[in-house]
């Protein structure tokens, strides 16, 4: 099996996991779709099960867990945004839980939702949409539209630009991240089909699976804040 | 997977604010009402035990003027008690002395009373022995030496009586 057969098979396989007849053509809803309302789903029930009965006093070691859970998440992503933007930790939260889980499902066995283009490409919307919102709301219209000529007014085409460029970069770094690993693993599981693939996969789907959510969140918080300065 | 679709890409933005949404509500919405209350329990306490202090101190101001009054307030029962005391004593001495000079009369009343009596009685044993004498002179003869010597009979008996 070489690596034309291996990215033919990762990147030109039918994603279409359902098809729904609406009207006279038919919904198509991709494998990377489906997957994600598993995570949703699973992320849900544990949320439940999680944050079930808390109590004031006397509390389960459960509760003291997702309780120093959420404050740490809240301070690493409270910490990347600043003072002004704290208001955004939780969905930067949400959203790095979010893709972390998502790149981890290859422990499963299943290609990650975040190999999917469409799937980075939403996330990066988000991110984008995000970004210019806070600017929007912190500054004002006239504020913000200013912004796009500073410090110069000469650069700004550049900063025009950064509306595209951020979100694809963005986007393109996650799928870029999680396409390579999952070529990895699938040449290492070619090569060696027992015990290696288990040490490589600590690496390339927890370790990197965690730091490329890491990444995206970090730099679109990095965004927000200086989109909020 | 290189194809861009825009209606998967509209359905996992949906998804993620679906994701955002569960997630304020289940897990930051509930850790932060227990959070919340925690802080408002701290909050109460932390007055409650203020006003407990304050209470307290006030308590103690209030005993320490009290202390502080106390000699003076001992002073004055004292005296009071010294006051009723002498009183009382006047009093007694009063009702000893009047009751001593109320015995003192009825003694005298009494003896007088005595006194008279037994001059009664006195009298009565004179009579009968004038009537006695004189009867025994008229029933015998006698003569001068006779007289004489009843006479001082009786004088004799009376004196021997009247002793």
């Amino acid at each position: 099996m070489d690596l034309k057969e291996i990215l033919n098979e990762l990147l030109m396989e039918d994603k279409t996991f359902l098809r729904i007849p609406v009207g006279s053509g038919t919904l198509e809803i991709y494998k990377s779709v489906v997957l994600t309302w598993v995570v949703m789903l699973v992320l849900f029930i544990l949320m439940l099960i999680l944050t079930r009965d808390f109590k004031v006093h006397n509390i389960s070691k459960r509760q003291a867990a997702v309780e120093s859970f959420v404050l740490w998440i809240r301070g690493v992503t409270g910490g990347m945004l600043g003072e002004e933007a704290i208001g955004y930790a939780d969905y930067i939260a949400t959203v790095l839980i979010f893709i972390a889980f998502s790149n981890m499902v290859g422990l499963f066995g299943v290609v990650p939702a975040t190999m999917d283009l469409n799937v980075t490409i939403a996330l990066s919307i988000m991110s984008i949409i995000l970004v210019e919102a806070a600017g929007f709301k912190k500054k004002g219209f006239r504020n913000w539209i200013k912004g796009f000529a500073q410090p110069m007014a000469v650069i700004a085409p550049m900063n025009v630009l950064e509306l595209l460029i951020r979100p694809l970069s963005l986007c393109m770094r996650l799928f870029g991240n999680i396409l390579g690993a999952t070529v990895i693993m699938e040449l290492i599981k070619a090569v060696a089909p027992v015990i290696v693939p288990a040490m490589f996969s600590l690496y390339f789907d927890i370790f990197d699976g965690a730091i490329q959510a890491y990444v995206f969140v970090f730099l679109t918080s990095l965004y927000i804040k200086e989109a909020v300065e | 997977m290189l194809n861009v679709d825009w209606i998967q890409i509209g359905l996992t933005i949906f998804n993620l604010l679906v994701l955002y949404l569960l997630a304020k509500k289940f897990l930051f919405g509930r850790v932060d009402a227990i959070l919340m209350q925690r802080r408002e329990e701290v909050d109460s306490a932390t007055k409650a035990a203020d006003a407990a202090q304050q209470e307290a101190l006030e308590t103690k101001k209030e005993y320490e003027e009290k202390i502080a009054h106390v000699d003076e307030e001992k002073e004055q029962i004292l005296g009071d008690i010294k006051k009723q005391g002498y009183a009382e004593y006047e009093r007694i001495v009063n009702d000893a002395r009047k009751k001593g000079d109320q015995i003192i009369v009825e003694a005298k009343h009494n003896a007088e009373v005595e006194n008279e009596r037994a001059k009664e009685v006195y009298a009565a044993q004179l009579t009968d022995m004038v009537i006695d004498a004189a009867s025994k002179i008229a029933a015998t003869k006698h003569s001068a030496a006779d007289d004489k010597e009843l006479y001082d009979k009786f004088i004799n008996e009376a004196g021997a009586k009247n002793e």
